[in-house]
């Protein structure tokens, strides 16, 4: 029943992720040498569900699951790009605020889903009891 | 996960930028000055910005194995440094502080370089703030959920 809810709040928790990092590199946009960072977390889902990702056959009940959905999850790594600037920095403070707003939307999005699943459970669990 | 540690980076972002602000006003308010406590012209300061990492060496090797509990804190400033540059000679031989020959030192301040990095200070914080924003309007939308 909750498996739905679960991926929505692992994307939240990715998209929350993705606004401290975006964040940090708007903090960080004159520190000379800065390199920017990014988090990946759709293409993950998206290998996820389409199978792409290696999956262990579990034949015996006391097998430790390799690949299941729990191991979904964001990673944050550095964009070691070079850079355009002469300070080495490779933030381009275009591209942050286009992400942001992007991620606002995208968490927004997730949050109202989220937030109909909860509102259709509850549905079922009042109309149930009548 | 902190709630609020995405708006402790912006906020760090704000500080360091006013701080550099405040420099660069001091430096233009300063910009013929001829005698400091130090004694001489006053010289130009800048701030230096540094990333806010980790400073122990084996969260930050256990931050970069893990790539997920990445533990970000902003900028911080590692100083506000006299800059090195030659001091202006300035001929004016009324002046109090000319030596013999007539000329005066003067400040290295020069006002187009402060204004220009006055603009990309304001731009930053600003920039600052909006980021601040979104996370607010983003914390509020969490609040929501299972309302």
């Amino acid at each position: 029943m909750f498996k739905d809810v679960d991926i929505l709040t692992k994307g939240l928790n990715a998209s929350w992720k993705r606004n401290e990092v975006i964040s940090n590199n708007i903090a960080n946009v004159n520190t000379p040498n800065y390199k920017k960072m990014e988090v990946k977390f759709e293409e993950l889902l998206k290998n996820q569900l389409n199978n792409k990702v290696l999956k262990g056959a579990n034949t015996n009940e006391r097998h430790i699951p390799i690949g299941n959905n729990r191991d979904l999850n964001y990673k944050v790594s550095t964009n070691k790009d070079y850079s355009t600037r002469r300070d080495g920095n490779n933030v381009d403070i275009d591209i942050e605020m286009a992400d942001m707003a992007k991620n606002d939307i995208y968490y927004r999005t997730l949050s109202t889903q989220l937030n109909n699943k909860v509102q259709r459970i509850k549905l079922v669990i009042s109309e149930g009891k009548r | 996960m902190g709630i609020f540690n995405a708006i402790n980076i912006s906020a760090t972002g704000l500080s360091a930028e006013r701080l550099r602000m405040d420099v660069i006003s001091k430096n233009i308010a300063n910009a013929n000055t001829t005698r400091t406590a130090n004694g001489g012209p006053y010289r130009r300061q800048v701030v230096t910005f540094a990333t806010s990492d980790n400073k122990t060496p084996f969260s930050k090797f256990l931050n970069d194995a893990t790539k997920k509990n990445v533990k970000l804190k902003g900028v911080e400033v590692t100083g506000i440094i006299d800059d090195k540059t030659p001091l202006k000679q300035v001929y004016d031989p009324g002046h109090p502080d000319a030596n013999e020959e007539g000329y005066v030192l003067m400040p290295n301040v020069d006002t187009i370089t402060e204004m220009t990095n006055m603009i990309t200070a304001t731009r930053a914080y600003e920039a600052n703030v909006t980021a601040m924003n979104t996370i607010k309007s983003m914390a509020m939308k969490a609040l929501e959920i299972g309302r």
